[in-house]
């Protein structure tokens, strides 16, 4: 009997060339959805193996899945503080941004190729949405660290763009299924409609899953499939009573990452596995369903887009939407060039197809070239761009292992295992002058087979474990205590972090002295970390510049909100245009 | 403002001996002192300040110390190649083997943080090091330093 069990072994062995092309796409730091997608083509009815997929509708439904699962997921990650940092300059990038390269594309097409303007603006919708995972995968890959607000900017803003542009392609599918000659004022109701309906839903999900987990007494395996079930509820709950899913489950994600939730360790560790294994089988199902020996006829179009997106959509929309904001403008030089599309647009250009206004599925294969192009022309580029704009900070240190022990739910406090890391806080200081936040103690030791009580210890060693009770809001903080200082990779001290590094703590009045600096009388006793945040607000971030004089300091390390070490620039560019062709020349004499 | 304004061929010292960070900088004081004409001590002491303020290790084996001092007419420079690298308490915590000093009037202001950046940025450039720690002799040294594109003014 045949019960298609090849075809489950077809399955597993495509996600096991996927895991082990991640290995490899390491090593040439090509963007790892390219080449899964690039799989996907491989396996279809052009490659060796011939497998025929064809079946849209399935596709479309896998694909809302995965998609729910990365933003669930994404959300997840998010925490409050980069939300806090970023929300008004994403959620521009998200709305306003997404209208303008949508309304670029299409202006492009309408005039360029002589589409109808509705088609024009359903092109143009359908690749407006981003994909940060690509970027901050690249960016790891290569250990670079970009400044903190520009990091959560781009972060929030790619889950934020993806219910815009559903929303978008939504519009003008009914438009011209209803043949519509004109927008309406109704689609700013039903803009208010979605996107209300799926906030409330999202806002109040995120709370009740994280009520719910904290509510039910289980098996530990059991609630991250509590949690899965509940954000996919959330996703097609929402979708069926006709707001946006998808904004409700990124803002569910959000929510209940940043609520105390009892085995959130197991939940994030269970999301990110899924959140993997739906961008593998995302990308190779749209790379099945495409048919590559028919993309050739889509070329011309579909480059044509991929160009003026990356040339002038993006760019036009980020400059525009961002200049409320006074980022830099090698900071929107780089927000423009890391507007990488990721699976949304292709999966979004099914809908099309499905509403029967594209039989032939042009769109999908223009949607499927322009990703292809993005991916590969800004994905592999963008380190590159990174340190050329002078924005790749040194990475952060890699944290120090730790394991959270669930304890008893009532108490509020975690409890959590850390292997001590050489050149760490913990290990340069002794213990009674280690000064671990609040309420926050270290209640045993284990060194090698001892098990040892801090007031016996001196100082913690490089390879202890030590137990520590610690407040869940210090959690993220104490890591600081136990991981290396800085990152010691012999990486460059980008030229962006600054000519010295400079001991935050220290007074005003020693940089004052030793660099002949004017300063205010007021500033002279300020540490420079006090100083920089007089200038900057309490809520700076990493990559933070305050200039003082003719020099600038940078922001290089925070624990919690002290900032530990800051770099000093001598000679900082000026800002704009000029500093910018400045940097350019200087850095075209360095390379010769 | 270019290296050569800095630096002189007598001020280039291919094969200095040192076991730790203090002990090098009192060596630097030492020669330092014998050009500048000040007291070795007071040197010493500046570049000690300075480091209190964050190390100037600034990575890959390079160190720029650098400080003000009152009595000095004009920028003193002094490139010293160390015979065996020493932890210099270095951001990377990376050995240091290469050491550029700077010493600057206290009335130098705009001068003294241009030519630190001139210094700060010749040195930046890893392949050029290399070629430092190649050459053993001090003409040679005091000629790479000098000729680089990176050594003159823009």
């Amino acid at each position: 009997m045949d019960f298609g069990f090849q075809w489950l072994a077809l399955g597993a062995l495509l996600i096991l060339a996927s895991v082990f092309a991640h290995l490899v796409s390491r090593r040439f730091g090509a963007p790892i959805l390219l080449v899964f997608l690039l799989l996907g083509m491989l396996a279809g009815e052009d490659g060796p193996l011939g497998i025929q997929y064809d079946d849209a509708r399935n596709a479309f439904l896998i694909g809302s899945l995965a998609v729910a699962v990365i933003l669930f997921d994404g959300g997840l990650r998010t925490p409050m503080a980069a939300i806090r940092a970023a929300w008004a300059p994403s959620l521009s990038l998200a709305t306003v941004g997404v209208i303008l390269t949508a309304g670029v594309v299409a202006a492009f097409l309408s005039l360029v190729f002589a589409l109808d303007w509705r088609v024009a603006m359903l092109i143009g919708s359908i690749v407006a949405a981003t994909d940060a995972a690509a970027v901050f995968g690249l960016l790891d890959q290569h250990g670079i660290g970009l400044p903190d607000r520009l990091s959560s900017t781009l972060e929030v803003e790619s889950g934020a763009n993806d219910p815009m542009g559903v929303f978008l392609t939504v519009v003008f599918v009914e438009m011209l299924q209803a043949n519509q000659p004109f927008l309406d004022l109704m689609v700013l109701a039903a803009f208010v409609r979605d996107m209300g309906i799926g906030l409330v839903i999202g806002l109040l999900g995120g709370y009740g899953l994280a009520w719910l987990v904290n509510r039910i007494e289980m098996t530990g395996g059991l609630y991250p499939i509590l949690v899965f079930a509940g954000a996919l509820l959330i996703f097609s709950g929402t979708q069926t009573v006709h707001g946006s899913g998808f904004l409700a489950v990124y803002v569910a994600g959000i929510v209940f990452g940043n609520r105390r939730v009892r085995a959130l360790q197991l939940i994030v560790r269970f999301f990110d596995g899924l959140t993997w294994l739906g961008q593998i089988v995302l990308f190779l199902l749209l790379g099945l369903l495409v048919t590559p020996s028919q993309l050739t006829e889509a070329a011309p179009l579909a480059i044509s887009v991929a160009i003026v997106l990356i040339v002038l959509a993006r760019p036009i929309a980020v400059m525009l939407s961002l200049a409320p904001f006074g980022f830099t403008l090698r900071e929107q030089l780089f927000v423009s060039w890391v507007g990488l599309r990721g699976a949304v647009p292709i999966f979004l250009a099914l809908l099309p197809f499905l509403a029967d206004l594209d039989p032939e599925r042009r769109y999908f294969r223009v949607a499927f070239v322009a990703v292809l192009v993005s991916l590969a022309v800004q994905g592999w580029t963008m380190p590159f761009v990174a340190r050329r704009l002078g924005l790749a900070l040194p990475p952060a240190p890699e944290p120090a292992p730790r394991l959270d022990v669930d304890l008893i739910h009532a108490l509020d406090r975690d409890l959590i295992a850390y292997e001590v890391k050489p050149h760490s806080r913990a290990t340069d200081w002794p213990i009674h002058d280690l000064h671990l936040p609040e309420r926050t103690h270290i209640v045993s030791v284990l060194r090698g087979d001892q098990v040892l009580g801090p007031e016996s210890l001196e100082r913690l060693q490089a390879n202890d474990v030590a137990l520590v009770l610690t407040p869940p809001e210090h959690s993220l903080a104490v890591d600081r205590w136990f991981s290396r200082r800085f990152a010691s990779t012999a990486t460059d001290l980008p030229a962006n972090a600054g000519d010295f590094v400079l001991d935050g703590a220290q007074p005003m009045r020693e940089l004052a002295e030793s660099y002949g600096i004017a300063v205010d009388k007021d500033d002279l006793d300020l540490s420079l970390a006090d100083a920089i945040q007089k200038r900057l607000g309490r809520n700076v971030g990493r990559g933070d510049r305050a200039r003082i004089g003719p020099i600038a300091l940078i922001v290089l390390d925070k624990i919690g909100n002290e900032i530990k070490r800051v770099g000093l620039m001598l000679d900082p560019p000026p800002e704009g245009w000029r500093g910018l062709l400045a940097r350019l020349r200087r850095r075209g004499r360095a390379d010769s | 403002m270019d290296i050569s304004d800095l630096i002189t061929p007598d001020r280039v010292v291919a094969h200095l001996k040192a076991t730790s960070k203090k002990q090098a900088l009192q060596e630097l004081a030492r020669r330092a002192a014998a050009f500048t004409g000040l007291h070795e001590r007071a040197i010493f002491e500046v570049l000690l300040e300075r480091e209190r303020l964050g190390t100037t290790g600034v990575g890959h084996g390079i160190a720029i110390p650098h400080g003000k001092l009152a009595n000095l007419d004009r920028l003193y420079g002094l490139f010293a190649r160390l015979d065996a690298p020493i932890d210099f308490d270095a951001i990377d915590e990376q050995p240091v083997d290469l050491v550029f000093l700077l010493l600057a009037p206290e009335s130098a202001g705009a001068d003294h943080l241009k030519a630190l950046a001139r210094v700060s940025r010749l040195l930046r450039d890893r392949a050029f090091c290399e070629k430092l720690r190649g050459s053993s002799n001090g003409d040679a040294l005091y000629a790479l330093l000098t000729d680089s594109p990176a050594s003159h003014a823009a």
